[in-house]
């Protein structure tokens, strides 16, 4: 039975990675940050893990974690953000998502350098780019502290594989949303607006450039990308995106369209929230990982939004969400939405 | 009066900028850390005396892994620029202690610029970038628009701060430059470098001191320039009006080898008499081709390179054979630092 850690295996990715390798028979170990973190995401099978708190900080904390659990596989999920953090508490951010990259790879080549480890990178290393769409050779220009942080770990983890020969693959993750996203994400807050509105529960929203563009696909192809990377007969580096990109407008258009409703009667765009319009347009080309992986996102941009709603819809009928309560916070349903640009879960 | 704080003020770059701006009217203030043994060799003959009244000379200790320390130290300093040379900066032992290279390097800059924020937005800040960020790339030579494509600990971890330094010029308006500046060697270069392992092996083979030199991959092929001209370099970017980066090289390149035979041969000896390859030495994927564009220096910095590679080797092997003379000869007291 093949093994595998998860970091951070409490939020998006970490849960639907927990899913797709439980359904294949791998043994898995998972790590949270504290036993108070919120487990909401992996509770029904909370029975069918190990979770493991530990401190991603400390290079002595994953040793003792690698040799004691010996996993086949490492996926690193962990990291700090939201769309509202990418500026604030700069070093934390290096120190978890980019120091930990070196140090999960200094533990591998220590304890066992036969572990395969895949990195979530992301979009966001590409920054300002001028050149679009992007692929696996585009120049990267990080436009925050999150998106340099996110470089490194990049850069060490190809590092690691070619002058310590380990099996070390970095998946540049372009944004992808599901039920599970937090409220905070632009896709989130607009699906639970959808639903709560379509239930006479809200009466509008509030959101940033409207027309901001992004390439969103779903959690759960993209936690699959990651495994197929490491099933591979050599490491390498895939972009992982949809190869489309809508509009804030087009996700607000298709969201209340599925409730029957027109957005344009309940989507404000606050132009004092809105941040200057950004210069890189983030597009990736994922020719590469079709043609050497065979990977597809089976869940395309209409299917994903009517999934989220959907699931809005179900979760405040069924008391799990009280609508009032997560829109009524003006700092999260007005900071920054059409910037929302940050994937992994906070861990 | 200027004041300006220079982090790493106890290395080979550091020492040499204050050299350049005591005489303009500066006063200098540098970080060190502290240490069991002496570390401040290289700027020991322009270390006043404490009880010289007209000091402008000071150090501080300091750590650039405590936030703390680097705060305190600007509210107390009040910089107009600050130089930040101080890093874990040996890419081979970046591979062994990727973990506090990372720290030192990245973080510590990051801590720096937070620290300028929170104390005073003017300060002004130079970033010491490196040619190692463009690694491997396949590209040359390498200007400020290269692609960047970092192959060890160190070159990614400078790269993390080099954009870091990007990011807070574009998104707080700080004035913050980086310097990418290819090798730039000197008497003063560590020992363990490998332009002043050869000079200093040389000095030492033709005083029957030593037998071989151990090297590694000789066909590495460095943009090798003189230190003292590339301090010059960042002042000068300092002092620009609005900030923006800069890459410092020569524009020639040259191999490992031929700074062997320069050195060996300017000694009068034949290297390969004396050059043994240490497998250990070498990389799974080796950083092969550094060369830089100094245009947009020349143009906008009115910056170009004087010494160049031939002279450079010279002088370095001259300074060893003096140096070891001196211990030799029992002149212990006359440091490297006070001869060139």
């Amino acid at each position: 039975m093949p093994a595998a850690l998860i970091t951070g295996i409490n939020g998006q990715d970490g849960s639907y990675l927990a899913e797709f390798l439980l359904a294949k028979g791998y043994r898995l170990v998972g790590t949270t940050p504290d036993r108070t973190s919120d487990q909401q995401l992996i509770l029904h099978i909370r029975d069918r893990i190990e979770i493991v708190e530990t401190d991603l900080l400390s290079q002595e904390w994953i040793e003792d974690l690698l040799g004691r659990h010996k996993p086949d596989e490492v996926y690193n999920l962990a990291a700090r953000a939201s769309s509202r953090d990418l500026w604030t508490q700069p070093v934390a951010t290096g120190d978890l998502n980019g120091l930990t990259v070196a140090r999960i790879l200094g533990g591998i080549r220590k304890i066992d350098p036969r572990i395969r480890f895949v990195q979530a990178s992301s979009s966001e290393v590409f920054g300002n780019t001028a050149e679009t769409p992007q692929t696996e050779t585009t120049a990267f220009h990080p436009r925050n502290p999150y998106g340099a942080a996110k470089a490194y770990g990049h850069w060490i983890t190809a590092a690691y594989r070619e002058q310590e020969r380990l099996f070390a693959c970095s998946s540049i993750l372009y944004n992808h949303e599901s039920p599970r996203r937090k409220i905070d994400f632009v896709t989130r807050k607009i699906s639970q607006a959808a639903a709560a509105i379509s239930l006479g529960e809200e009466k509008e929203l509030h959101l940033g450039r409207l027309d901001a563009r992004r390439d969103w696909g779903f959690a759960g192809d993209y936690v699959r990308a990651m495994w197929l990377m490491l099933q591979q007969a050599q490491p390498d580096d895939y972009i992982i995106a949809t190869g489309e990109t809508h509009s804030v407008r087009d996700f607000c258009a298709a969201a209340f369209a599925h409730v029957g409703l027109d957005y344009r009667d309940f989507v404000l765009e606050d132009a004092a929230d809105c941040r200057p319009p950004e210069t890189g347009l983030l597009a990736g080309n994922p020719a590469k990982a079709h043609r050497v992986l065979g990977w597809k996102p089976a869940v395309g941009f209409q299917d994903l939004v009517r999934m989220m709603v959907d699931a809005d819809l179900e979760a405040i009928r069924s008391g799990e969400i009280h609508a009032r309560h997560a829109l009524s916070n003006p700092s999260s349903s007005r900071t920054n939405s059409a910037n929302s640009t940050v994937q992994e879960n906070p861990s | 009066m200027k004041r300006a704080l220079i982090t790493g003020i106890t290395g080979q770059d550091g020492s040499y900028l204050a050299e350049l701006l005591l005489p303009k009217g500066y006063e200098v203030h540098g970080i060190k850390r502290r240490s069991s043994s002496f570390n401040t060799a290289r700027i020991d003959n322009i270390l006043p005396d404490w009880h010289e009244r007209e000091a402008r000379l000071f150090l501080h200790f300091a750590d650039l892994s405590d936030s703390t320390s680097l705060i305190k130290l600007l509210c107390q300093i009040q910089p107009d620029e600050i130089y930040h040379l101080g890093a874990q900066s040996h890419v081979r032992v970046s591979y062994e202690i990727p973990e506090y290279t990372g720290d030192v390097t990245a973080l510590g800059t990051i801590r720096l610029l937070e620290a300028i924020r929170v104390v005073n937005f003017k300060t002004k800040f130079y970033q010491a970038s490196s040619s190692e960020m463009f690694g491997t790339t396949p590209e040359y030579p390498q200007c400020e628009t290269t692609p960047f494509r970092p192959s060890s600990p160190y070159a990614c971890a400078k790269l993390y701060a080099h954009w870091m330094t990007v990011n807070y010029r574009e998104s707080y308006d700080l004035f913050a430059c980086n310097g990418i500046l290819f090798n730039h060697e000197s008497p003063r270069r560590g020992e363990t470098f490998v332009s002043r392992k050869i000079t200093r092996g040389v000095a030492r083979i033709r005083a029957g001191l030593q037998e071989k030199l151990y090297m590694g991959n000789l066909e590495a092929k460095r943009d090798w320039g003189y230190t003292p001209e590339y301090v010059d370099a960042m002042w000068r970017m300092m002092q620009l009006d609005r900030a923006d980066d800069f890459v410092v090289a020569t524009g020639e390149t040259h191999s490992v080898r031929e700074f062997l035979e320069t050195a060996f041969a300017y000694a009068g000896l034949d290297w390969e008499k004396y050059v043994e390859i240490d497998a250990r030495y070498f990389r799974p994927v080796e950083v092969d081709h550094l060369e830089g564009d100094a245009g947009k220096a020349e143009r906008i910095l009115g910056w170009r390179p004087k010494v160049k590679f031939h002279d450079l080797v010279r002088l370095m092997v001259d300074s060893d054979t003096q140096l070891l003379e001196d211990q030799l000869s029992g002149h212990l007291a006359r440091s490297a630092s006070a001869r060139d």
